[in-house]
């Protein structure tokens, strides 16, 4: 399985005992992409970040990581940012950051300015000095990424990163995952919450019970997911909705909070539906409604068949309060 | 390499440079000053005041004239004996303690003989008599002279209240036998001062000659030796054996694990971790160690073991350690936490603990059958052969080479079996493992 891709895998499969946590997952990431692995939890992302890192063994398949057969032979290229994550609680800061890149393969000299320089990348300048366990929840999260940039790895894998982070630490760690993809990093992160893949990804991969369900690049999927919804607001309460529901390109139209949505018939252009629609009545407020991530996700699993509770799916995969959503 | 040393590094740098570290270090040569200098004082015996009533019926009539000397000259001296040796007094401290001791206020009470013994013994019932009611001894006929026709001689019967200290009863049986024994002699027109003297032979001190010098014989050297080199593996195998559990449920448990294995095998992880901790329990044994001779060398004792111990003691030190360190890293693996990994210890630490309840009896014939089974029975192998060639009878040269080939297996099974554990143990969260499913992993991996 020669190739220049970071990572390739081939008919993995792990089980363990009888429960198949992944089966048959065929990926490969090109160098210098950036990877969203998407599924609500249990749908297999961590282990097969684990295979990938070589932290489990694969039951069957071929892997590749940065062109090796298995990624011990490249962990120094590799950031890695755990799910389960931790620190020793009375090392220092310093310390521990410096052991980390020292495990990584860099050398002594300059480490401790780099170390400086990436801590108040994040925010957290001067902090070398203190112990762990002095640091907040959000400051240790920070401190976490750090070591998993430390060594400037090829390859950057981030298992739930946003996972516990406020909005504003979101942010950050939003513009430091690009700028390490600026930099030529291949980034692979897994979320259970769509909009931070929707809002950071050029592909995305997505994972149900073990299998893959969808991968693709984003701006193919939000092709390919044709708009067939528009939402408005009329600019005045009691406008006459019935002139809109007789547009020969609307099928229906039905009052949602904050004013209606229409659905297209199949084979309408959504662009001129709504200039039909903003002639047929004054609005405030009309826009194209995508397909958003979840909504996609949620529909293949559906189609193939394996969906039982759509509502639960629909809240994990959103992601409650810190989920976003993509405007036309 | 690099990484395993990096590892091992930072596990011993993160152990000794603390203050719990230090303070360990120290907890050891304080238990055992508090051992041999304040133990002594603690636990010797005070002068204790005996005082009260001790009733006598004596039908021979010629015990209790006898009784009133001897409890005066059996004064307790031994208690007073121990102060004036501590106090570097000479060898006639016997003599000294005898006469500064204060006799047992013991007064003799003589009942009749032929009195009901049952009414005697309600004597002994009395519990608020001033001074108290001691014992009661009931003196047989025979005592002093046997029966016509017999040889044997009789003895007496003692009664004494509940709860009395055994001080007391000791003071009135001593008194009670030199009395008789007074009597007896006196009874066959012998001299007990003229017996005295010619059964006494003052105690000698052997001299231990050596091939450069010689120098007074230590007594307990035979047992001081082999337990001290014990103790010293002991605490070196246990001591880096519970770092390792506990560091490695540590990092389990505070999720850190994940971060290191991205960045190291379980094989480099587990090797730099037993590294680090036999280089921390090589540096606490080689304190110890040089403490030991230092100590030997001051009070010019050094000629009392075998320098080649030290090599041996090397050799079982890595033959446990590495067994031990092993498993006990196996079991941090596998458990969420310190509760749990003591329980799947439990068997282990057991076993280990063993050694205290054999120790003994191997040191005193260090070639029994005993010895030489253990010699070969892990993981008691390593301390029973030290504690063997520390002894004054050393095991035959094969016997030693055939208990340290026993420990390169147990260390490579007990290091397979660890490796297989560790690597999957580390990631395992939930119910602890039994031994079972410790097994299973192993066939599994």
């Amino acid at each position: 399985m020669p190739t220049d891709a970071a990572i390739e895998l081939r008919g993995v499969r792990k089980t363990f005992g009888a429960q198949v946590a992944v089966e048959g997952l065929d990926l490969t990431i090109p160098r210098g992409a950036l990877y969203g692995f998407i599924g609500p939890n249990g749908a297999g992302k961590t282990t097969s970040i684990r295979m990938i890192m070589s932290i489990l063994m694969p039951d069957s398949g071929d892997l590749r990581v940065l062109g090796n057969r298995s990624a011990l032979e490249a962990k120094d290229r590799i950031g890695y940012l755990p799910e389960e994550r931790g620190t020793y609680r009375k090392m220092k800061v310093g310390a521990y950051l410096s052991y980390i890149a020292r495990l990584k393969g860099v050398a002594e000299k300059g480490l401790a300015a780099r170390i400086a320089e990436l801590l108040a990348r994040v925010g957290l300048p001067g902090v070398e000095g203190k112990k762990s366990e002095e640091l907040s929840k959000g400051m240790l999260q920070k401190v976490q990424f750090v070591a998993a940039i430390v060594h400037s790895p090829d390859l950057l894998i981030l298992d739930e990163p946003f996972s516990g982070l406020d909005p504003v630490s979101s942010r950050l760690l939003r513009e430091l995952i690009l700028a390490e993809h600026a930099r030529g990093a291949t980034i692979l992160f897994s979320t259970h919450v769509m909009p931070h893949a929707e809002d950071l990804c050029d592909h995305v991969v997505m994972i149900h019970r073990g299998r893959k369900v969808l991968d693709e690049p984003l701006a193919g999927i939000r092709r390919r997911y044709v708009p067939r919804a528009i939402r408005f607001e009329p600019l005045a309460s009691d406008a006459d909705v019935a002139r809109v529901r007789a547009l020969a390109e609307v099928e229906s139209c039905q009052p949602v909070e904050g004013g209606y949505e229409v659905l297209l018939r199949d084979g309408s252009d959504a662009g001129r539906a709504v200039h039909s629609i903003a002639g047929a009545l004054p609005v405030a407020r009309i826009e194209l409604k995508r397909h958003r991530l979840e909504d996609v996700f949620v529909q293949l699993v559906a189609e193939g068949g394996s969906l039982t509770d759509t509502e639960s799916l629909h809240a994990e995969l959103g992601g409650g309060a810190d989920a976003g959503s993509v405007a036309a | 390499m690099i990484k395993i040393w990096q590892i091992a590094v930072r596990e011993f740098v993160a152990t000794v440079f603390t203050r719990a570290f230090i303070i360990g270090l120290l907890v050891f040569p304080m238990m055992l000053g508090v051992f041999f200098l304040v133990a002594p004082r603690l636990f010797a015996d005070r002068a204790y005041n005996i005082e009260g009533d001790l009733a006598i019926v004596d039908p021979t009539g010629k015990i209790a004239g006898d009784l009133e000397t001897a409890i005066a000259s059996n004064a307790n001296g031994a208690a007073v004996g121990d102060a004036l040796r501590r106090a570097g007094a000479p060898a006639q401290a016997a003599e000294l303690a005898q006469a500064l001791a204060t006799p047992p206020k013991l007064t003799v009470v003589e009942r009749p003989p032929g009195g009901d013994l049952e009414q005697e013994k309600a004597w002994l019932r009395v519990t608020d008599a001033k001074p108290p009611h001691l014992a009661l001894a009931v003196i047989h006929p025979n005592a002093v002279t046997p029966r016509a026709g017999e040889t044997e001689l009789g003895s007496y019967d003692l009664y004494v209240p509940p709860k009395q200290d055994q001080r007391v009863e000791s003071a009135v049986k001593e008194s009670l036998r030199d009395a008789l024994v007074a009597a007896r002699m006196r009874e066959h027109g012998l001299d007990r001062a003229v017996i005295k003297d010619l059964t006494t032979v003052p105690p000698v001190r052997s001299v231990t000659v050596t091939q450069d010098a010689e120098r007074g014989t230590v007594g307990g050297a035979g047992i001081i030796v082999p337990i001290a080199f014990m103790l010293l593996l002991f605490m070196g195998v246990m001591g880096s054996g519970g770092g390792l559990l506990t560091t490695t449920v540590e990092e389990k448990s505070s999720r850190v694990i994940e971060v290191l294995l991205s960045a190291v095998s379980p094989m480099q992880l587990m090797a730099g971790k037993l590294l680090g901790h036999m280089a921390i329990s090589l540096l606490m044994m080689s304190i110890y160690l040089a403490l030991g001779l230092a100590g030997l060398s001051t009070f010019a004792l050094f000629g009392l073991f075998d320098i080649s111990l030290i090599g041996y003691l090397f050799v079982f030190y890595l033959i446990g350690f590495l067994t031990i360190g092993s498993l006990m890293m196996a079991a941090g693996a596998a458990v969420n936490d310190m509760r749990e990994a003591q329980s799947l210890m439990m068997p282990l630490t057991l076993s280990l603990s063993a050694i205290w309840f054999v120790f003994v009896p191997i040191t005193r014939d260090p070639n029994s059958t005993l010895a030489v089974v253990l010699t070969y029975v892990p993981p008691l192998g390593p301390f029973v052969t030290l504690l063997r060639l520390a002894s004054t009878s050393p095991p035959p040269t094969w016997q030693v080479l055939l208990s340290i080939a026993v420990g390169f297996v147990e260390i490579v099974g007990a290091v397979w079996f660890s490796a297989k554990v560790f690597k999957i143990g580390l990631l395992m969260f939930g119910k602890p493992p039994n031994l079972g499913t410790l097994i299973r992993w192993v066939r599994a991996s």
